[in-house]
């Protein structure tokens, strides 16, 4: 039990009162800041990072990693509540989260996502302490032909996510993987599609893209319908979820842990990967898969458990190898610096206290928001209470101000506006915004790592079946893609069908014009 | 939305929205072409877009076969209108929020979204616009310090 | 409607004209008070041209925080991320050159991203250098399983050796195409997104070896897990004493990422200066010291005058010797 003993001193160091406070106060800092997508947690703490500058290197990093998670909690509240997913990981839990929303459940939403996140957190800890020596070689192991056959396995997810016409939305899919080539080709510094920007030259960011197509999108489309009687403001069926809702999500929430914690590992794409993962494991797995996207609870739970299994995951390659999983960490370790002490491979045996502390504060602050929340939930669905015409303006400017702060230029917000219009229009044109805007994330991922591996292989193709991983996920991706396929087959071929073969589909897309309640 | 089911567009969107489509798509070939194609095993800046624009030209077509038995688009109604006016409040933040700062056009962006496009009382646009971005200032750029252009 | 609008229209138009009446100070808006005025007028922003997080982002916050001590008023960073710094460059030189805005402005920029992309290529002439700032330093690194310990493996191992960089147009890339093509020696250029990703391929033994800066390799060197092979520095890290330079082993590659404080040219002298003498009493600063430490970066806080030497100097060297041995960085392969 040696491994252990620093896992529990790390405990005594949050549990200190002044720790604890700091904690707090991060969290609170976290969930407005969440609020505000675009804003993210990497450009907080560097802002607040002088605040921190008069007290310990420990008590320093758990208030920043507390606002590390408030904000991703922050950020669970509003794709929920206004449709806004202010980072790539909770793209997912609109889907439902939103529907849930309409239907006066947000409450259900935010508390299985509360639990979702608090039991996903725990089961990776735990996991995180006794396997990352083992498991920490697997993020090694993943190179560049891994990463690509895991984002073609992602985009296909990406088509089963959604709802609407199989056609329509594998047009917004290839829509979002032509949006993900513009900027320099990061290959040979050619511009593409760029139309001599300077502002284009590093591609579109995503914040801009998602706040246009979900949030601005619906906003523009719900004003259209306000000839009418005013929209009476959601009823608010329950504020807690209930037992049968709690039953549901047990699966999806063991599922999206295990599958967050594996996902987690690897730096760069494992927090979306993972969120998608459970999201369509779950509708895949449902005897009624057409609940999915029309407010089903597992829809919320799988992809905020993974979600949040895959944050504290991604500490393994730190731990282990000291390689920051994403910007957080990197800014969170950037002010490790500031404070005297530098990061790496070392630090866990250097600096057991720090390294279990911050770890530790990740895990306390996930209980902090499981007891906060419970009052909370109940202020924040009163939000649904306001009518639309105050709630709208109200969203509008959160949009705007917050796609500034993604990097300080007006030219998001015009950006925003835009993708505003295409969010509009797709809704109008029966198209959703879900596969677009998955695929331009996993676009980039796609190109750059096949680009890698050819290079890699000096341009022999057939290294993707032969190393053991990318092999693997080869036969995983034939399966996948040929169940539907022999499923179908054997029940005599009504089904929609696979992706693949969907440009000469034309029966699947007969989709009514959705009658909206 | 009490109003009901919205009135579809017909097989007419259906071509346009394909058209559409395709001419996004055979755009995306032609720029391909003109950044150099390469070879699978050594692509270069334009294998993968012309790739993409390859498949969505062909998706299109497909969008136009299946344009008459598809009926999930909506037609544009006078409200629709309405969408234009918030786009425009929404353009006049943008080019003016650099100059200005935030908080002129964002009480002008509340005002009209309030009166205008959302039907409240005079009183509640004003006193309501008003304190939307008071309450933005006190969070953001008081509490939180985002660096956000802001007059005062 | 069309009435609704224009009344709308009025009534913002009185409600902005009581607004500007109560106007106070204390905006962020690039006053244009004029020239001759007081400097520091307000807050002096400081515009980074990277996300924050990285390390011109850290010695920029560091630079500010304490500079603000001795002018008097908040230096608050501004991170502007675009085009390798391009996009926050252009914004700066085109700004009122009152001194109220500072640019932490990267070498590579100047010297490495027009081998590139030409087109944002930024002039050196629309600024003025108040004060360079520091050294990072590029080690040649490689797996301890790769056999490679010295460059003369490298030069002897007679194969085809995948090196990865940290992006195209940076100086990660331009050491090894140098280096590469100096020894004879076939490479196969593989461009990752920074300096983590192209860390974590050298880890893996996805590639052989990877130029990286520094401060992001050290850690698995001093743990054992990353051989270091040579430096791209003029003379040797003070940090990797043992290590040699490229320039010692006998190639022409130095290579180092060099930061330095900018205002737009045209800037008042008396302001540059006062300017000058904050940044200097930050440099002097102990914490600063430590900082530089902790963050391996080796102080080169040289004058203005000579900032622009070095780099015009850079610039030149590096476009004769890629045309000498006819590199193409824009071609990964």
């Amino acid at each position: 039990m040696d491994s252990f003993t620093p896992v529990l001193d790390g405990f005594a160091v949050v549990l200190q009162p002044t720790n604890l406070l700091y904690c707090l106060v991060g969290v609170l800092v976290g969930m407005f800041v969440g609020v505000l997508p675009g804003l993210g947690p990497a450009a907080t703490i560097a802002i607040l990072l002088p605040l921190t500058f008069d007290v310990e290197p420990v008590t320093a990093i758990i208030m920043l990693a507390g606002i590390f998670y408030g904000a991703q909690y922050g950020g669970t509240v509003t794709s929920v509540l206004l449709r806004l997913p202010g980072e790539a990981s909770s793209v997912v839990t609109v889907f439902d989260g939103y529907a849930l929303a309409r239907q006066g459940k947000a409450g259900t939403a935010l508390g299985i996502a509360a639990i979702g996140s608090f039991v996903g957190g725990t089961v990776s800890i735990i996991a995180l302490t006794f396997l990352a020596p083992v498991v920490a070689s697997f993020a090694l192991d993943f190179g560049p032909p891994e990463y690509a056959v895991l984002a073609v396995l992602g985009i296909l997810l990406v088509a089963t996510v959604s709802n609407g016409g199989r056609l329509k939305a594998v047009v917004a899919a290839t829509v979002g993987l032509l949006l993900a080539t513009v900027g320099r080709d990061r290959f040979s510094g050619a511009e593409r599609f760029t139309f001599d920007s300077l502002s284009l030259a590093d591609g579109l960011d995503f914040v801009p893209i998602a706040m246009g197509l979900f949030g601005l999108g619906e906003i523009l489309y719900n004003l259209e319908s306000r000839d009418g009687p005013l929209r009476p403001p959601a009823k608010i069926a329950n504020v807690w979820p209930s037992g049968q809702d709690l039953r549901r999500s047990t699966g999806a929430i063991g599922r999206g842990s295990v599958i967050g914690f594996v996902l987690g590992i690897l730096p760069g794409g494992g927090a979306v990967l993972s969120s998608l993962a459970a999201y369509a494991f779950e509708k895949r797995r449902a005897k009624d898969p057409s609940r999915f996207g029309k407010g089903a609870v597992e829809g919320v739970a799988a992809p905020e458990t993974a979600n949040n299994a895959a944050a504290t995951s991604s500490f393994i390659p730190l731990l282990t190898l000291g390689i920051p999983a994403n910007a957080t960490i990197a800014v969170i370790f950037g002010a490790l610096l500031i404070h005297g002490v530098t990061p790496g491979p070392q630090l866990v045996d250097e600096h057991p206290e720090l390294f279990w502390g911050v770890v530790n504060s990740m895990y306390i602050g996930n209980i902090l928001l499981l007891v906060m929340s419970m009052p909370l939930v109940g202020v924040f669905v009163k939000v649904l209470r306001v009518r639309t015409s105050i709630l709208a303006p109200i969203t509008v400017l959160i949009t705007l101000i917050g796609v500034y702060t993604v990097a300080n230029s007006t030219f998001d917000i015009l950006l925003v506006c835009v993708f505003g219009v295409l969010g509009y229009l797709m809704k109008k044109f029966g198209f959703e915004p879900g596969p677009l805007l998955l695929a331009f994330v996993l676009g980039s991922l796609l190109e750059s790592s096949t680009r890698r591996s050819l290079i890699l292989f000096d341009g022999d193709v057939t290294g993707f079946l032969t190393r053991p991983i990318s092999g693997t996920l080869v036969a995983v991706l034939v399966v996948v893609l040929l169940l539907p396929l022999v499923a179908r087959l054997r029940r005599g071929g009504a089904a929609p069908p696979a992706v693949e073969t969907d440009d000469t589909a034309p029966a699947a897309d007969r989709a009514p014009v959705k009658p909206r309640a | 939305m009490t109003t009901g089911t919205r009135p579809a567009a017909g097989a007419l969107a259906g071509y346009g929205v394909a058209a559409v489509v395709v001419g996004l798509g055979t755009a995306g070939v032609v720029f391909s072409l003109g950044l150099g194609t390469g070879t699978l095993s050594d692509p270069a800046a334009g294998t993968w877009p012309l790739f993409v624009s390859s498949v969505l030209t062909v998706l299109g077509l497909a969008l136009a076969l299946t344009a008459r038995s598809t009926n999930d688009a909506e037609r544009f109604v006078p409200a629709s209108l309405k969408v234009l006016v918030g786009l425009g409040t929404l353009l006049v933040f943008a080019l003016l929020v650099g100059t200005v700062g935030f908080e002129i056009p964002a009480v002008v962006l509340a005002f009209v979204w309030l009166r205008f496009l959302g039907r409240e009382s005079w009183r509640v646009s004003i006193v309501g616009g008003v304190a939307m971005v008071v309450a933005f200032y006190l969070v953001f750029v008081v509490a939180l310090r985002v660096t956000i252009p802001h007059l005062f | 409607m069309r009435r609704t609008i224009v009344t709308g229209v009025r009534g913002a138009a009185t409600a902005s004209v009581v607004v500007l009446a109560l106007a106070a100070c204390g905006g962020n808006l690039g006053t244009a008070g004029g020239a001759g005025g007081d400097f520091p007028d307000g807050p002096v922003t400081v515009v980074v041209g990277q996300d924050p997080g990285g390390s011109t982002d850290l010695i920029g916050r560091a630079v500010a925080e304490l500079a603000s001590d001795e002018l008097g008023v908040a230096l608050p960073v501004e991170n502007r991320p675009g085009a390798n710094g391009a996009v926050a460059s252009q914004e700066v030189a085109d700004s009122e050159p009152d001194g109220q805005t500072v640019l932490v402005l990267n070498a590579s920029l100047i010297a490495i991203t027009s081998l590139v992309s030409p087109d944002d290529a930024v002039s050196l002439d629309d600024f003025t250098i108040i004060t360079g700032i520091s050294r990072d330093d590029y080690v040649l690194v490689t797996h301890p399983e790769s056999g490679l310990a010295t460059l003369g493996d490298i030069a002897a191992s007679g194969q085809t050796l995948d090196f990865a960089t940290t992006g195209v147009g940076t100086g990660s890339q331009l050491s090894q195409q140098l280096l590469f093509h100096q020894m004879g020696v076939q490479g196969n250029d593989v461009p990752f997104d920074g300096g983590s990703p192209a860390l974590t391929a050298v880890l893996g033994k996805q590639v052989d070896v990877a130029s990286i800066q520094l401060g992001e390799a050290y850690p698995q060197i001093e743990a054992g897990e990353l051989v270091p092979l040579v430096v791209f520095s003029p003379e040797r890290n003070e940090y990797l004493p043992d290590v040699p330079t490229a320039v010692e082993e006998g190639y022409d590659v130095p290579v180092a990422q060099y930061r330095a404080l900018a205002v737009p040219a045209g800037t008042p002298d008396a302001t540059v200066e006062a300017l000058r003498s904050a940044f200097e009493a930050a440099f002097a600063d102990q914490g600063y010291q430590d900082f530089n430490e902790q963050a391996l970066l080796t102080p080169h806080e040289v004058s203005g005058e000579q900032v622009v030497e070095e780099w015009t100097a850079a610039k030149e060297k590096y476009e004769s010797i890629v045309e000498e041995y006819d590199i193409d960085l824009g071609a990964a392969g």
